[in-house]
């Protein structure tokens, strides 16, 4: 039986030892979606990547591929193919004989092998590699061969261990394009595992963020982004602006919190929150307005506004980053640049202001 | 410009010492023995001259040829027992375990001489040696076993003892530049354990095994004390018969002629091997499309 989810983990569980590295993971994976396991080293994202391709094995939990159960299938008996972060492609083998590798153990006919491995070049663009040896290859060259490695076995998934890892920034952008473009015409359902948020933003449909071995988000970058859940989401992805403070009042909609001499106002989060409980608040640099402030004519802080000075101003091209001292937290805020060149100068006393729903209310 | 003379000038300093030692009591020997091969001896003397003599006499006796027969056979049982041996050894050392004191203790067997380890397997083969004495005790047999000692098994039995920490080294070192992450890929590419390991693991260390195989048949098929303490009447090999033209019939010529016989059958079991590995398709850099 087939279902939508083209893999399903049921309370996924992984110890090493005394030291438990996954704990109770539930996750489903839409066919032909791109799924990322994004987290800092060491959460486990690329554990549970071992799981699926049955290089490791649960301590507790079962993972479904198809529908049918391969909690005990080792790793040539599943229907899945791996892209190793450092690729792993046999030196002993030329181009032709690395991709025509799982055909041939198959045993395919000859005539199918050469078709399916020419074809399987040409969709990553080395066509004419086929003869070349291993060490003869780019770093971006050898990461299209291991593509190409994995997909000619046609995979119901294909997992990618932080495949740009070891490619510098300009060809890890360009492979992350060529990435995309595959994906469309392959239609493979892919799981990613990167630390990287940048890649995970540009190239997924959905995010799953992990910390210490545990989901601690799932849903589309601009969900994440947009409506961090916790602490860690909000600082994992993106810059943003943590400030602090007390509950002041709780409607049902409109949570009220102290911070410094000012009142935030920001929406509530659905959870239950205490008067004078502890919480953060999320703000995104570019979300805030900013506005000068006449000299001496300090205005004092109102609701949902922190008055300070310009401490800082990085110059990033396209965008202006400006840190601004106040009398609680320095803030960062971002502008595209305009026209009219850099607007506010170091050392300017500065006002900044959001709109109520800007600000995302965190309990944890 | 500088810059690659320097590097040059920096490796020639580099490769000079070991160079000038092979070249001195490697080469020159080998080139001047390989001139001795065609002169001629008598009364202990040796005269310059260039006849073939020396290797025609050799190849016309069966002796000869026996003998040569016996060495090759000590050289190639010890090499494929050793290597047979060591392969597994050094596959579990490498994949399955973490430390290297399986590794170590292995190699803890060369602190001991070569000719003690000799005698230890004269004491443990012969007629009241532990084996007879232990067999005997549980009436297995009635009478020792002579042909434990004395024999091409005594022989072969210690050159194996003595070879398998250098092949072990040999594998282990070139089965740690197969990293597990090609065993992963393979078996992700759908290769079972068997399969791993010849189509991956058997082509990566196929340096390392034809390294540790040549080495342990070139040194066993060449070996005279051995056969000559343990390997009995019909254990004598060409090794011997070489020694003994040089250390008693002072007949050189014909003792070199001899030993380059002796090198160019060890060429043609070398190349013998090395095809072999290579229809076996084990060999790496083949192409198997076209």
């Amino acid at each position: 039986m087939s279902t939508p989810n083209i893999v399903e983990l049921y309370g996924v569980t992984k110890a090493f030892g005394a030291l438990t590295v996954l704990h109770d993971i539930d996750l489903t994976i839409q066919q032909g979606e791109i799924l990322t396991l994004l987290g800092p080293s060491g959460c486990g994202k690329t554990t549970l990547m071992r799981i699926i391709a049955g290089f490791e094995a649960t301590t507790h939990g079962r993972v479904t591929i198809q529908g049918a159960d391969v909690s005990y299938l080792p790793p040539d008996k599943r229907p899945v193919n791996m892209v190793f972060q450092r690729y792993a492609l046999f030196p002993h083998l030329d181009v032709f004989d690395n991709v025509a590798f799982g055909l041939r153990l198959k045993k395919w006919p000859k005539e199918r092998i050469r078709e399916a491995v020419q074809h399987m070049l040409h969709l990553v663009q080395l066509g004419e590699y086929g003869n070349r040896w291993i060490h003869e290859l780019s770093g971006g060259q050898a990461q299209r061969v291991a593509l190409a490695r994995a997909l000619v076995n046609s995979p119901s998934v294909l997992l990618l261990d932080e495949p740009l890892a070891a490619l510098d920034l300009k060809i890890r952008h360009h492979m992350l394009a060529e990435l995309k473009r595959i994906h469309q015409e392959t239609g493979t359902t892919f799981i990613y595992v990167t630390h990287d948020q940048d890649e995970a933003t540009i190239l997924s449909d959905r995010i799953v963020l992990m910390n210490k071995g545990r989901i601690e988000q799932i849903g589309t970058p601009e969900e994440m982004y947009a409506h961090p859940r916790s602490l860690f989401c909000a600082r994992f992805l993106g810059e943003t602006n943590i400030l602090t403070g007390a509950v002041r009042a709780a409607e049902t909609d409109t949570t009220y919190v102290d911070v410094g001499p000012g009142t935030v106002k920001v929406p509530a989060n659905g959870a239950a929150v205490a008067i004078g409980q502890n919480v953060s608040l999320a703000i995104r640099p570019e979300a805030l307005q900013v506005s000068r402030l006449a000299p001496g004519g300090a205005g004092g802080d109102g609701v949902n506004a922190l008055d300070g000075v310009v401490e800082d101003v990085v110059f990033m091209g396209s965008r202006v980053v400006y840190s601004i001292r106040t009398s609680v937290e320095t803030i960062k805020y971002q502008e595209t640049r305009s026209v009219d060149g850099i607007m506010l100068a170091k050392g300017e006393p500065v006002r900044a202001s959001w709109r109520p729903d800007a600000a995302v209310l965190l309990t944890h | 410009m500088m810059k690659g003379r320097r590097r040059e000038a920096m490796g020639l300093a580099l490769v000079a010492p070991s160079f000038l030692f092979l070249l001195v009591f490697f080469i020159v020997p080998a080139v001047l023995l390989f001139v001795c091969s065609f002169w001629m001896a008598q009364a202990f003397k040796l005269i310059p001259a260039f006849t073939f003599d020396n290797y025609s006499r050799a190849l016309s006796a069966s002796g000869f040829y026996l003998l040569t027969w016996n060495a090759l056979k000590n050289g190639l049982c010890t090499a494929v027992l050793t290597v047979g041996l060591s392969f597994p050894a050094a596959y579990f050392i490498v994949y399955r375990t973490r430390g290297n004191l399986l590794f170590y203790l292995i190699l803890v067997s060369w602190f001991s001489s070569y000719l003690v380890r000799i005698y230890a397997w004269r004491v443990i083969l012969g007629s009241n040696g532990l084996i007879n004495t232990t067999l005997m005790q549980l009436g297995l047999i009635s009478q020792p076993l002579e042909v434990l000692l004395f024999s091409p098994f005594a022989t072969i039995l210690t050159l194996t003892h003595i070879m398998l920490p250098f092949a072990l080294l040999l594998l282990v070192s070139a089965l740690r530049d197969v990293k597990k992450e090609y065993v992963e890929a393979a078996r992700d590419l759908g290769a079972s354990n068997t399969e791993v390991l010849t189509r991956v693991i058997l082509p990566m260390c196929y340096k390392g095994l034809v390294g540790a195989f040549m080495f342990t048949f070139v040194i066993s098929a060449g070996d005279f004390v051995t056969p000559q303490l343990l390997g009995g009447r019909d254990g004598m090999t060409t090794g011997i018969l070489i020694a003994n033209q040089f250390r008693t019939a002072g007949n050189w010529p014909f003792g070199a002629a001899m030993a380059f016989l002796l090198l160019a059958a060890f060429l043609i079991v070398y190349l013998g091997f090395v095809r072999l590995l290579d229809l076996l398709r084990l060999a790496p850099g083949r192409r198997f499309h076209d």
